[in-house]
């Protein structure tokens, strides 16, 4: 039927289709192809006029010298600590509340699902002042607790709604049944619907770990030692320095990046709904 | 059991509201009340005097009007690369899981990294944008994106046009999927042209998901903090400093706490005024 019907003004808006979809491809990619191309060059060679896109002499001395000459290793142990801690945390309150806004219609319920939607919309910069000198005050200042505190402010109410979202699609007259057979509301909760909705789990945690993983604000703010900062921060550092080696920045923002590039692919599907609190069911 | 079940929401609910608060909502109003002090004045009288000096302070009325230049522009261009890429990969097209995930890269990476990247892209001497657009013919001379003072903002944005079309694609393909295939067949049948399809049918389908889409990709940008941190600091001067940044400075800076404050109440109304429709929209719904 396609082929019956092509006429040259078709051919002509396919081309253009094409050729915009190829303009597209390029602008996304080529900022990640300099990345790579870079971080597996030699100092010298990043350095040359004209730039090389394809490394004369390919070495791999950057992804070694991340973790051995710069302290990688640890800020890739503290962002993972911290990401995973808050992640675990949000998600466990977050499928509570989540269990509660979706199963329960109670006063107040429109008036707390707005304060939850609304405290994602503040700007973090309102809280880093009060964090920093409250954290000072009680000792975790720059410790990973103290960020896991405050990350948790940018995950529960994300958390909240991806867990809602997923509860919602879970029937009530599971729970209905369950009660009548004389199980309690939390044994319903514990050992009928969080299992069901354990796939989901595991994407909001990870969503709710890359929330976290991406942040710079906070660690900046928070934190000060090398021992406790995390990748973002340590990327960020690095380009503040006095001589700043690319191949190593690049292969270090790589490497860095590589988490959320692999875990944003696979959770895709799931992206849109949690980010606008289900407005948008795909 | 000895709650009733109707009043079960409290164990649920509960938990995470407190927390919440404990963790959110008590540093908020901490924050609000830093705004009302001033290192002088001690601890117990509370002026507007952090409010006056933010309307004679120069560097705010610019940074503000920054961040309004990076905001406009940066959503409004993400909305139109969005949607036409959007509707690129909502027709009929091979391959296409594999287009929407190279389009989705740009906006998954830390905000920092993104900013690196295009720091190292736009260097003018040994960048690859320079070079590229010599390559193909487009400049002849290599220009200083991000130094010159009648640049840098606009680089800024294209950055940031790369970095936040994909959630606005994503969103408003979402929306494209949803609008059932007849009406467009049916329209077809009685003779409208494409053009006409598309204002009567594609944008009145849309008009949720581009709601939704504005007011969290305005909220995303007014906040906007480790691109602009990484790639330029603000600078030149203050050509790229936006709220997010200048707040930043004032606190870990100048340790001016009560000032930083106040500049974040006035970006927190902003911010609160740009997503209400889209929070009362949502717990109309609920």
């Amino acid at each position: 039927m396609q082929a019956a019907k092509l006429q040259p003004g078709d051919i002509l808006v396919k081309t253009l289709i094409w050729g915009f979809l190829i303009l597209v491809c390029i602008y996304c990619l080529i900022p990640f192809a300099w990345m790579l191309s870079t971080s597996l060059k030699t100092e010298a060679e990043a350095f040359r006029m004209p730039p090389t896109w394809i490394p004369l002499k390919l070495t791999a001395d950057s992804y070694i010298g991340i973790w051995v000459r710069k302290n990688f290793g640890i800020y890739f142990f503290n962002s993972t600590i911290i990401s995973l801690a808050t992640a675990v945390l949000s998600t466990f309150f977050g499928a509570l509340a989540g269990y509660g806004f979706s199963r329960f219609f109670f006063k107040g319920r429109r008036f707390l699902i707005g304060f939850f939607l609304a405290t994602q919309m503040l700007p973090g910069v309102l809280l880093v002042g009060p964090y920093f000198k409250i954290l000072s005050k009680v000792g975790l200042y720059d410790t990973r607790t103290g960020l896991i505190i405050a990350f948790l402010t940018i995950c529960l109410p994300f958390s909240t709604w991806m867990m809602k979202g997923f509860i919602d699609k879970v029937p009530d007259e599971l729970d209905q049944s369950a009660m009548v057979d004389g199980c309690s509301r939390l044994g319903i909760f514990f050992k009928i619907v969080l299992p069901i909705v354990a796939p989901g789990m595991v994407a909001t945690i990870l969503f709710a770990f890359l929330l976290a993983w991406g942040d710079l604000l906070w660690a900046l703010c928070l934190t000060s030692s090398e021992s406790m900062i995390t990748v973002t921060l340590g990327i960020a550092r690095t380009v503040g320095e006095f001589r700043i080696i690319w191949p190593m920045l690049m292969a270090g923002s790589l490497v860095g990046g590589m988490p959320a590039i692999l875990l944003y692919i696979f959770l895709q599907r799931l992206l849109v709904q949690g980010l606008t609190a289900g407005a948008v069911k795909e | 059991m000895w709650i009733k079940d109707r009043h079960m929401w409290m164990v649920f609910v509960l938990p995470g509201v407190i927390l919440l608060i404990l963790v959110l909502g008590w540093p908020a109003i901490t924050s609000i009340l830093y705004s009302f002090e001033t290192e002088q004045a001690g601890d117990a009288a509370y002026t507007l005097a952090n409010y006056k000096s933010l309307l004679k302070d120069p560097f705010f009325s610019t940074t503000f009007w920054n961040t309004t230049v990076f905001v406009f522009f940066s959503v409004a261009l993400h909305m139109i690369l969005g949607l036409a890429v959007a509707m690129v990969l909502n027709s009929a097209l091979p391959a296409k899981p594999m287009f929407r995930v190279i389009a989705l890269l740009p906006w998954v990476v830390p905000d920092v990294v993104a900013g690196i990247i295009w720091k190292w892209m736009y260097d003018p001497i040994y960048g690859a944008l320079n070079d590229l657009l010599i390559k193909i013919g487009l400049l002849e001379n290599p220009i200083e994106w991000l130094s010159n003072p009648k640049l840098a903002m606009t680089s800024a944005i294209l950055v940031n046009l790369w970095r936040g079309f994909p959630f606005v694609m994503l969103i408003l393909l979402a929306g494209l999927q949803s609008i059932p295939r007849h009406l467009y067949e049916a329209a077809a049948i009685d003779g409208a042209p494409k053009l006409q399809q598309f204002i009567h049918i594609t944008l009145p389908g849309l008009k949720k998901m581009i709601v939704v889409a504005l007011a969290l990709d305005i909220v995303w940008e007014v906040r906007r903090f480790g691109l602009i941190q990484a790639m330029t600091q603000g600078g030149p001067g203050v050509l790229t400093e936006v709220l997010s940044t200048y707040t930043y400075k004032q606190y870990f800076k100048f340790f001016r706490f009560e000032y930083a404050s106040a500049i974040s109440v006035v970006m927190t109304i902003v911010l609160l005024l740009v997503s209400l429709p889209y929070i009362w929209m949502i717990s109309q719904e609920e």
